[in-house]
Formats: C-alpha cells, structure tokens, sequence
C-alpha cells in the first residue's frame, strides 16, 4: 500500500462554535466525509493541525475526550494570521484538519490510581480531553483533583463545565485567578496556580499528576510536585512547541534530538530532565 | 560493483544521449558572476566543467525551495483539493559531487525512515544522480573530516572519475546501469583500480570519531558564544546546505482557491521556534547556532545514526560572518 499524504488534511464542518473568555472560542469539528469519520481514531494526548485554506495551519491538542464520538474540539484564542482566521469563521464553514498526531497519555496504565491535574490558561484544553476520558470511565480512577488558573476571572474557559466538575462529589477542584484578576463577585482562590499547588499539595500515593501550561507553569509545577513525592516518572506535561509538519521533519519543535511532534507532545518529568530545557 | 570506461572525448556524446531520452537534466552552468549553480540545460556546451562546488547543492531537485503541497478550490459543495505527485518529472542530475551525492543518503533516511515523504519519495524515485569526483578542492573542503572522499560512491548512482584521456565509470546502482545503458557503446569494459592520485588532496581537520565521543558533552560549552557571535542568522548556512531539511508551510492565494506550499526555512531564523504566545525556547543566536550543529553532529547521530555534515564547505564559503564549522566544531569540543 502506499504511504499515506501526510500533508492532504480532513474537510471538517464547524458544527458548533462557543466563546469561552475574550479571543478564546471552542469549535466543534464534524466530518464532511463519513468515511473519515468511521477510519479516524485518537487517543487523549494528541494534536492536530488546523487549517484554514489560504491562510495556513495552526496546532492545538485535540480538546474533547475519545469517549465523546462522532466529533472533535478545539480551543484556540486567536493571535497570528491563521487563528485570526479560524476565528472569522462561520457555522457550517469547512476547514483542514491533519493529525491525530504524537504519542498519548497513557490512560490504562493510570487505573486504580489518584490523578492530579495542575493548568492554567488554555492549557486545560489539552487537559480536558483527558479529564472527560477518566470521567467517563469514573469508577477506574481513584480520587481525581484538578488545579486550574487563569489571569482574571474573565479568562477562565469551559466556565459551565467547571461548574459542573465542582458540584460532583467524585471531583476535587481548585480554580484560581491571577492577583488582581478577581471580581468583587470572585469566590474561588485568588493566586498563582504553583502558589494554590504548593499551599493545597495534592497527596502522591497512588498518584500520577498531569501539569499542562505555558512553559513557565510547566518548569514550576513539576519541581512541586516532585518536591510533594510525586515519583518523576508518574509526572506528565505536554509540549507545546511551535510545529508546522506534526510529523518529525519541519525542524522547529526540535528539543535537543527530541521531536516533540511525534516523540511527544506527552512527556514524563524524568524526560523532561534529560532534555534541553528548550521549552 | 560494475566498472565502466569511457573516453573523455567521448562524455558529450553520452550527455546528448541523456538529453534526447526525454528526462530533465539538471547540470552546473557557469553564471556571469564566475559563480557555477544547477540548472536544467540542453546540450553539453552549456556545462560548466572547472568548477570546485556549486553554490547551491542538488537537494533542490528532491526537495524544491517552494513545493506545491496541494491546490484547493472552493466550489458550491465544498473544497477540491489536488496533489501535484502524478506530475513530477524523471530527472537526472549531471556532476554533483561525492559530498552531495552522500547528502542524499541522508535526506533518503531522514524523509523515509519513519513517516514517510511521499512526496520527497515520488521525487527521489525519479532522479538519477551522476556524481564527478573532485580533481580539485579548497580551504574550505572537509569531506575527509567527516568520513568521505573526493571519491565516495555513497548516494550516488554514478560516479565518474577523470583519468587522463579516459573516465573511470563506477555503476553503482540499477539507476545508474540505465543511464549509461542509453549510449552502451561509448563504454567499454574497465577493472576495478584505485582512483587515488587522480583525486584532489584534502586534509583532515579533526577525527571524526573523537569529536562525535566529545560533542556529547558539548552542549553547556562557554565557547558556543564566542562561536555565534558574528551570526546574524541569516540562513545562508542552512538554504546552501546539501543536508539541511527544515522547512515552513505557508498558503498561498485566498480563501476561495490558492496552493499550499512547502518551503526552505532555517533554524537560524529567529522567529524558527517562536510561540504564538511570543515564548521563544531559542531566545537568542547562541542558542540556534548550537542547534544547528549538534544536529548535525550529534543529533542525527542518535537519530539515523548518520553525521549530516558532508564536508562541502557551502556555509563557509556563504557565510557573511566568517563562521567556520569546523573550527566551531573544534572549539567547543575542546
């Protein structure tokens, strides 16, 4: 069989949009071709490129759960030319979209054990693919506790989701705004997400954690929870380096030897110390 | 391996006999600026034959400066996309030199190893490379630092050899036996012989087994500064390169119909590894310029298991700094 065009991207159709904070909208992604949609299959942990033709490509992890079929989801705040783009665009608009690409978190090997979620941004995106996969296998995973920040209260995405994960019962959820992001209506934590981390340390048996940030939320929080006995090796992050190719050869998410396109984007702590910090 | 003769007087004849088969024929042309570069010729009278290296390396021909990845044309149901595979061209290249010829061997493993290029794939099942060995060298040729000779075969698929009256024709791949099987009477059967004194005479910089062992703690070198200082990052190094294979992806055209294109970049550039966030991991041109040589010497290595330096001594001939990679490669291996 030949090789597959890795460059050719998916039609996809915009079957939802929602504004999730200032210049942060969510698409939800549907197949034009239903032969696409039967053969594609991801796993939580992988990305895409993005494309509005014309304009370009844009890379974001895939934000909704495997367990959620028939669809997929971005979430991407609009800064250059190609997410400038994406955002103008309308429901029932058709973008490309190429992937799913890079490795995976490695879910199964996580049953019967606590998971701690450490982001803040839009980085709970990449994140809340994972957290819906446990939520919806719940009785897999022990307790699940979820560490979330944003610069202001208005930043904050999936507000209704947040809601919900903090009304269950079977979640443990701390949403934090940034020093002087606060509302005067404001009633969750108010600092930075490694502050709430260190002051409210997650316990580490049993325990995997899963940081995900901008890279200065990365290169603080994993050291917190190393420093809290979290074995470096049950510690994951996802990179988020600039890509174009998502398949090992445009060069510019390289770590040292590392692809991050396709040896990542998921790493462990006790890889990421063995690599440049070219993060 | 195969070995040919054929006379001297003789090679234009069998040039003609490449062109009139009907394929591309890329060779290096002498420009009006004394500089030689590839291009696509005609007849033999067009190539240039005194020259020590072209400007630019061949990978253009297996992976184009802008390469049309697919088109796109909006209609009333949708969007048409097409690929430009089906209309490349069978190509021969006439007279790289060893170095490059090598050059290919890796950009083969890089592209088809794992996630296969299909489209460098298409490309390079369709080039047959003619290499000639080098009679002469400059300062800055290094190839027998990293490896080769100014008569390695690796790569190629033909490589002729100057001696005397005659060329010594070494058939290295089945690519090659059809190329000279186009005009079979122009050669006649040769014996294997050493092609030494008719090569030119390079020394060896470094030993390329000590500094692949000390480049692995090269990494927090202090002399990484004192070695990028002049770099302005201007990817000169990077385009004349025969190995580099960074690249952009950029639309072209609007929203309703244009092209999708695959084009050169450079680690050097400082905009390479820049987030959208306005983050960059590389901050600086220390950092890029290190980048760019332990890929090369460590690396791939640990990747393919291949140095990607050839030895051509493009980017110190281009460079407007003054860089030298072997002397940078020396000195933060100290």
């Amino acid at each position: 069989m030949e090789p597959k065009n890795q460059y050719i991207p998916y039609k996809m159709r915009i079957a939802s949009i929602t504004e999730e904070a200032p210049l942060v909208q969510t698409y939800r992604l549907e197949f034009v071709d239903e032969k696409d949609a039967e053969q594609f299959t991801f796993r939580a942990g992988q990305f895409a490129e993005y494309g509005v033709f014309g304009e370009g490509e844009s890379t974001f992890c895939i934000a909704s759960s495997p367990t959620r079929e028939g669809y997929l989801e971005c979430t991407f705040r609009s800064t250059g030319r190609v997410t400038k783009a994406l955002a103008n665009c309308e429901l029932n608009d058709i973008i490309g979209l190429r992937g799913p690409f890079g490795n995976t978190f490695p879910i199964e090997e996580w049953y019967g054990k606590n998971i701690v979620f450490v982001t803040g941004g839009i980085a709970l995106p990449p994140l809340r693919c994972v957290i819906w996969n446990l939520l919806d296998q719940r009785e897999k995973f022990g307790d699940i506790t979820i560490y979330y920040g944003a610069r202001s209260v208005n930043d904050l995405v999936y507000k209704e989701e947040l809601e919900e994960w903090s009304s269950r019962s079977d979640v443990k959820l701390y949403v934090t705004v940034d020093p002087g992001g606060e509302t005067p209506e404001w009633k969750g934590l108010v600092g930075f997400v490694p502050t709430v981390l260190e002051q409210n340390p997650p316990k580490s048996d049993n325990a995997v954690a899963i940081v995900a940030g901008p890279p200065i939320l990365i290169k603080m929080g994993m050291p917190i929870l190393s420093k809290n006995g979290f074995d470096n090796a049950n510690i994951y992050t996802t990179l988020e380096n600039r890509m174009k190719c998502g398949v090992g050869k445009c060069g510019h998410c390289t770590v040292g030897k590392t692809y991050v396109c396709k040896d990542g984007p998921v790493f462990t702590y006790e890889e990421v110390l063995k690599m440049p910090a070219e993060y | 391996m195969e070995i040919k003769n054929i006379k001297l007087s003789q090679l234009p004849a069998f040039f003609d006999q490449l062109i009139k088969s009907g394929k591309v024929v890329i060779a290096p042309v002498m420009k009006k600026s004394g500089k030689v570069f590839f291009e696509r010729v005609q007849s033999y009278s067009q190539v240039a034959t005194d020259y020590i290296q072209t400007g630019f390396s061949a990978k253009s021909v297996v992976f184009p400066k802008v390469e049309v990845l697919f088109s796109f044309n909006k209609t009333d149901d949708g969007i048409d996309i097409k690929d430009s595979i089906t209309d490349i061209p069978e190509t021969i290249v006439w007279g790289l030199r060893p170095c490059d010829g090598s050059a290919f061997n890796y950009m083969t493993e890089f592209f088809l190893k794992e996630n296969p290029d299909v489209y460098y794939a298409a490309r390079k099942a369709k080039t047959t490379l003619i290499a000639i060995s080098c009679a002469k060298a400059d300062d800055a040729c290094f190839c027998t630092s990293v490896g080769l000779t100014p008569g390695s075969t690796e790569g190629s698929d033909l490589l002729l050899t100057t001696m005397g009256e005659d060329v010594y024709v070494e058939v290295i791949t089945e690519k090659g036996k059809a190329a000279i099987d186009l005009s079979a009477s122009l050669f006649s059967v040769n014996e294997e012989r050493s092609k030494e004194k008719y090569l030119a005479k390079i020394d060896t910089k470094f030993s390329l087994t000590e500094i692949k062992e000390r480049i692995k703690t090269a990494y927090d070198s202090a002399e990484w500064k004192n070695e990028s200082m002049g770099c302005f990052g201007c990817g000169a190094c990077a385009f004349s390169c025969p190995t580099c294979t960074c690249f952009d992806i950029q639309d072209e055209g609007t929203q309703n119909k244009g092209q999708r294109l695959r084009c050169w970049d450079a680690c050097g550039f400082g905009q390479f590894t820049k987030h959208a966030s306005g983050h960059n991991p590389k901050t600086n041109q220390t950092q890029r310029r290190r980048q760019r040589l332990m890929h090369k010497f460590q690396y791939s290595v640990e990747n393919l298991g291949i140095v990607s330096c050839v030895g051509c001594g493009r980017c110190i001939r281009v460079c407007p700094a003054h860089l030298n990679i072997f002397e940078n490669i020396l000195s933060v291996t100290q």
